[in-house]
């Protein structure tokens, strides 16, 4: 090993080093920056954003973090918070801030590039990308015939102990509220009783009920399909596949990924035209293409790869016409002893 | 500065009593909310009395193996004639590094066809478990990634005890176990003690492990609930930070001979105890768990890496930055974390103060606050205490952040260290040199030394590992290693999220040999 002195001495240099370096990220603001607070990972949208960059000569400022976390940062952020955009991984975040009344109504134009079943009814979030729910099972363990057409056949002992869930989960949760949309507070309520009656295990999060389905722990779970698609990426000799529910199933519910302004933005312009940018050709693309998820403007396709979604299962989810909206499935999902 | 013999000079009162409110500030915030959000008292009760009973459970399964591990583990790498033992300091002080989620899964992959535990398993001839959830997977992951906080501080009490004192009582006819047992033990009870308590927070205050291995905790109703339900959550949070204060009121309170100087201490040279006939089985011991806890998820980790750095999805050079600024925030939080806990534990130990004891007690609880709660409670305190919203997303507030949550770490350590620091030491000092500062930086410093490193060591491990608060409060665009590896891994690119957990890994070795092990 090297000798006190020079340690000491690399000590230092790496201390001057990582001063000049965190200078150097620091951004400047010389008025025509915005910064963004996105639940989406830097993998997953930076390149979009650099194109806007370059395209518009607006600096991009951005904060990554978990979508729910960020959302609970901009709340007590209140007025000083310096967000002009908030990207999240599900509604349930962006729902949250609408009821915080913390977000700034988007204008037609830009609401109407997306269908208005992706869309806030009210006009304060648009959805820009979309993530299929489906099944994800282990391809040793589990013959494709006896795959489910509907997630209320997972209600049959034929699956006991074999499905994966992630109840504290954000997805899961906005899927639910979808449930007791379109089929009433009681079926929901059942079919989540059901459930942990078949003795479904629980994980905190979508990719963890990938990795576990890979790795034979469970044999089916309940995912958004992107995370499948990962996996596989990542490793070849991953054992999970996607099975769709049947279109009109409650089940195969698109999930949109969100955009909002946050309301005392001094730079709403900017704001919009960055999402403007989201729902374009070119990041539509690079969402269908690269994140493997499904575009949302009308006229762009998702990749060859992925499984066509039908637009009539897809639902905007409306807290509001819900009683008890995202706290009311919360406590349905606790009630029903899923957690535990 | 007004001192006299027997009272306590003001500064050191008033250092106690900013310290104290400062470390509060989490505590008081989420008071604050519970009590305005006015959540329904009984229906969380209904909600959380299960969990809590789960958390209780497990903290005290964990902290209860996990102190019996650290000290034994200690006791081989500092006192025998183990083979390696230099080696074995560094590697065994690791496994506290992996990030609770990253390390939970890296061992879940271990033990999953491919990984090394199920390969091991089954070459003795044994059924890998298919699946690895519940209680008793969440008690073995988390003793053998929370071990090392008794470790060091076991460690540093030992290298300061004379080894005289055993030589005594074998003399007197005990046996070498009982000599242990009768003389060695008691003068680690403290150590052990804060060791064990500090695990104990950190498994009532750990998200990531438990809910992978699927054993569910107070902490998932914080988390589940923080968006859907904030009355909920901020009881729960509540409840969490109550159990810890007085766990560690409790702690501070159990030993009547804990908070004295020692009368019996010194730096002495002596011989490493031969193992003999048991030299082999504690290597074997020793080399188990490094491999159950060290070997085995860094393999996974380097697995999910390898396959990224073979085709060029992984690039090595986007991690400087990431590291330097690591670097940089561990070292900074380990050594102003020291500073500022020394005063607090010299003032409760010397003049036994009662106000430095309930500051020790707030600083301690700072430890099982969850990083997002603190985060959140210092946007709260930075926003609306006039004159501060100016040090929001700054580099200080981060560090603040840091110090509140890892302090307790220090704490422990520096308690040791003062104790390290017998009277009559202190008072022959006085006829050598009248000056104070010569004194401490010659006579006290050295023998204080081992503590306090390894509760600087502590520290920095935490800090270089910590996420939430790092995401929320560092200055925006400002990258760790850990920042990266959460990005990397929430959305499943796993040869990212390897390779920076394995540099994190490397790192963390590097910085705790050269800062803390060649120091103690």
């Amino acid at each position: 090993m090297f000798p006190p002195k020079t340690a000491r001495l690399a000590i230092v240099a790496l201390l001057a080093g990582a001063l000049v370096a965190s200078a150097c990220s620091s951004a400047s603001d010389d008025g025509n920056t915005l910064t963004i607070y996105s639940g989406r990972t830097e993998d997953l949208i930076d390149p979009i954003l650099d194109d806007f960059e370059a395209e518009t000569g607006i600096t991009v400022v951005r904060n990554y973090g978990d979508s729910a976390d960020l959302a609970l940062l901009i709340d007590e952020e209140g007025d000083a918070t310096p967000a002009d955009v908030f990207l999240s991984q599900s509604p349930g975040a962006v729902g949250f801030l609408d009821d915080a009344e913390r977000l700034a109504p988007l204008s037609g134009d830009v609401l109407d590039l997306v269908p208005a079943s992706v869309r806030d009814d009210d006009g304060f979030w648009v959805g820009f990308s979309g993530r299929q729910r489906v099944l994800v099972y282990n391809t040793d363990l589990v013959d494709p015939s006896e795959l489910p057409s509907s997630i209320f056949d997972l209600a049959d002992p034929a699956w006991f102990g074999r499905i994966g869930v992630a109840p504290s989960n954000g997805s899961f949760q906005d899927f639910v509220t979808s449930l007791r949309t379109t089929n009433g507070d009681d079926v929901a309520q059942e079919w989540l009783e059901a459930l942990a009656a078949n003795d479904a295990q629980s994980y905190p999060k979508n990719s963890a009920i990938v990795a576990a389905v890979g790795r034979g722990e469970v044999d089916v779970g309940l995912v958004n399909h992107y995370y499948n698609y990962r996996a596989l990426a990542e490793d070849p000799d991953h054992r999970g596949l996607n099975h769709q529910f049947d279109e009109t199933d409650p089940g195969s519910v698109l999930i949109v990924t969100a955009a909002s302004i946050i309301e005392g933005s001094d730079q709403s312009e900017e704001a919009e035209q960055l999402i403007e940018w989201l729902l374009g050709d070119s990041a539509q693309r690079f969402f269908a293409d690269e994140t493997f998820e499904y575009p949302l403007a009308p006229g762009v396709e998702p990749a060859a790869d992925i499984p066509p979604a039908s637009f009539a299962a897809v639902g905007g989810i409306d807290f509001e016409d819900l009683g008890g909206g995202l706290e009311a499935t919360r406590e349905m999902i606790t009630a029903a002893g899923l957690e535990g | 500065m007004s001192s006299t013999r027997s009272g306590t000079p003001n500064w050191l009162v008033g250092h106690a009593v900013l310290v104290g409110a400062v470390f509060a500030l989490p505590g008081l915030f989420v008071f604050f909310r519970a009590a305005q959000l006015g959540g329904d008292l009984g229906s969380t009760a209904s909600e959380v009395v299960g969990p809590l009973g789960r958390s209780v459970l497990l903290a005290l399964s964990v902290g209860a193996t996990a102190t019996a591990l650290g000290t034994m583990l200690a006791w081989l790498v500092v006192r025998s004639d183990l083979p390696g033992r230099r080696m074995w300091r560094l590697l065994l002080v690791l496994p506290l590094v992996f990030p609770s989620f990253v390390g939970a899964a890296a061992f879940l992959t271990s033990l999953a066809p491919g990984g090394l535990l199920h390969g091991l398993i089954e070459s003795v001839g044994l059924e890998p478990p298919r699946r690895f959830r519940g209680f008793f997977p969440a008690w073995m992951v988390l003793t053998l990634f929370t071990y090392p906080y008794v470790l060091l501080p076991v460690a540093a009490r030992l290298r300061a005890l004379p080894s005289s004192l055993e030589e005594g009582a074998r003399v007197l006819g005990r046996t070498r176990l009982g000599a242990i047992r009768s003389v060695t033990l008691p003068q680690l009870r403290p150590a052990m003690l804060a060791g064990g308590l500090l695990v104990f927070l950190y498994t009532i205050s750990d998200f990531g492990a438990v809910q992978l291995l699927g054993y569910d905790t107070l902490t998932r109703v914080i988390f589940a609930t923080r968006l859907s339900n904030r009355g909920v959550s901020f009881l729960s949070a509540t409840l969490l930070i109550l159990l810890a204060v007085a766990i560690s009121a409790w702690a501070r309170s159990a030993g009547p001979d804990q908070l004295r100087p020692d009368e019996r201490v010194g730096r002495f040279e002596r011989p490493a105890e031969p193992l003999g006939s048991i030299r082999l089985v504690a290597l074997g011991f020793v080399s188990a768990v490094a491999l159950v806890a060290l070997v085995a998820p860094v393999l996974s980790l380097l697995t999910w890496s390898i396959r990224g750095l073979a085709d060029g999805r992984v690039d090595l050079g986007e991690l400087a930055v990431p590291l330097l600024n690591t670097a940089f925030v561990g070292i900074v939080t380990a050594i102003l974390a020291v500073v500022v806990v020394v005063p607090l534990a010299v003032v409760t130990i010397r003049h036994r103060s009662k106000v430095a004891n309930v500051s020790s007690v707030a600083v301690t609880g700072g430890f099982a606050v969850p990083g997002i709660v603190i985060a959140l409670s210092l946007v709260f305190w930075a926003l609306n205490t006039p004159g501060f919203s100016f040090i929001y997303q700054t580099f200080p507030l981060l560090i603040l952040a840091y110090v509140i949550h890892f302090g307790s770490q220090a704490l422990g350590a520096a308690e040791i260290a003062v104790r390290a620091v017998p009277d009559e030491i202190r008072e022959s000092g006085r006829l050598l040199t009248p000056s104070r500062w010569l004194r401490r930086r010659q006579v006290e410093f050295p023998l204080m030394r081992p503590g306090l490193a390894s509760g600087a060591g502590l520290v920095l491990l935490s800090t270089v590992k910590e996420l939430p608060a790092t995401l929320l409060l560092a200055p925006i665009g400002f990258e760790t290693l850990s920042t990266e590896i959460w990005g990397a891994y929430e959305d499943g690119f796993y040869a990212s999220a390897g390779t920076s957990s394995i540099v994190l890994v490397a790192l963390s070795g590097l910085l705790t040999w050269a800062l803390v092990l060649r120091r103690a």
